[in-house]
């Protein structure tokens, strides 16, 4: 069965596999927009996703915050595992239900063990919060 | 493993859809200084099998809301933003918990901290600023 929301763009995947991102999700992986410079992860909010003000919670948007860069990360860098070091969101308006909630991360800067983002989240077409942060290659020992 | 929930602690009445989804949470204590914590089962892990970091960030978000809400005598505030960092992974039937502090308070912000622990070693911190509706 296809759950895909129609305002999901062509060549989405879904990325929602381990636990907790299935239970919140689904969570979509967009096709790569800016030549690939900028990597885009959505949800469509939906009754489980909302307070009791009818906004979207804010845990459920920084979860895709967090769920966009990591996966960035590993992107990125290439690495099999990335680590949440830091992360920063200022919560800049409400996500509304039946909005399809965008995710779109930048690379700051990459070194050997370390990648910096940023992502805007945004709901139908305004953005709702701004995120910056610090990921950890994970090396297998 | 010891039997959870602990005698002390009783299960908050979540009110968030979202909270509902992800709960039970747990608190014990007066308004103003009450102490949050919850069990992390399978539904809350991620592909290496630890805790997810948005679950962390959720229940974050659920304690230091819960504080800001007792320190301002249940005034309707939002969150304007958090600042997170994470310390230690957490695993499957550890209990995270949490005793938010009010840094500051003026008219219309609330300045709080939390620092998260899983048996007295901190795992994750967070701080957050939150609005007070309909002040300037």
């Amino acid at each position: 069965m296809d759950d895909r929301p129609a305002s999901l763009p062509e060549g989405s995947e879904e990325v929602s596999f381990a636990a907790f991102a299935k239970y919140v999700g689904p969570i979509w992986r967009l096709p790569d927009s800016e030549n690939g410079g900028l990597k885009r992860f959505a949800f469509l909010a939906t009754e489980k996703h909302m307070n009791s003000a009818g906004s979207v919670h804010g845990g459920m948007l920084m979860t895709l915050a967090d769920m966009a860069m990591s996966q960035t990360s590993r992107l990125s860098s290439g690495a099999r595992s990335c680590a949440t070091i830091s992360l920063n969101c200022d919560f800049v308006g409400p996500g509304r239900l039946g909005d399809l909630i965008e995710a779109r991360v930048r690379v700051t800067r990459k070194s050997r063990t370390l990648v910096f983002l940023s992502a805007e989240l945004v709901s139908a077409d305004h953005i709702v919060l701004i995120a910056t942060g610090l990921w950890k290659i994970v090396f297998e020992s | 493993m010891s039997a959870w929930p602990r005698p002390e602690f009783s299960a908050i009445d979540l009110v968030d859809p979202f909270e509902v989804h992800v709960g039970p949470a747990y608190q014990e204590g007066q308004p103003g200084s009450r102490r949050f914590a919850f069990r992390v089962d399978e539904r809350h892990t991620n592909r290496r099998g630890v805790l997810h970091g948005g679950m962390l960030l959720t229940f974050a978000d659920l304690a230091l809301g819960a504080a800001a809400w007792d320190m301002t005598d249940q005034a309707p505030c939002v969150t304007l933003g958090m600042q997170t960092q994470f310390l230690k992974p957490a695993r499957m039937g550890d209990i995270v918990d949490v005793q938010p502090l009010l840094l500051r308070r003026t008219r219309a912000l609330l300045f709080l901290r939390g620092d998260f622990v899983v048996e007295n070693e901190p795992i994750f911190t967070a701080t957050s600023v939150w609005k007070l509706l309909g002040q300037d």
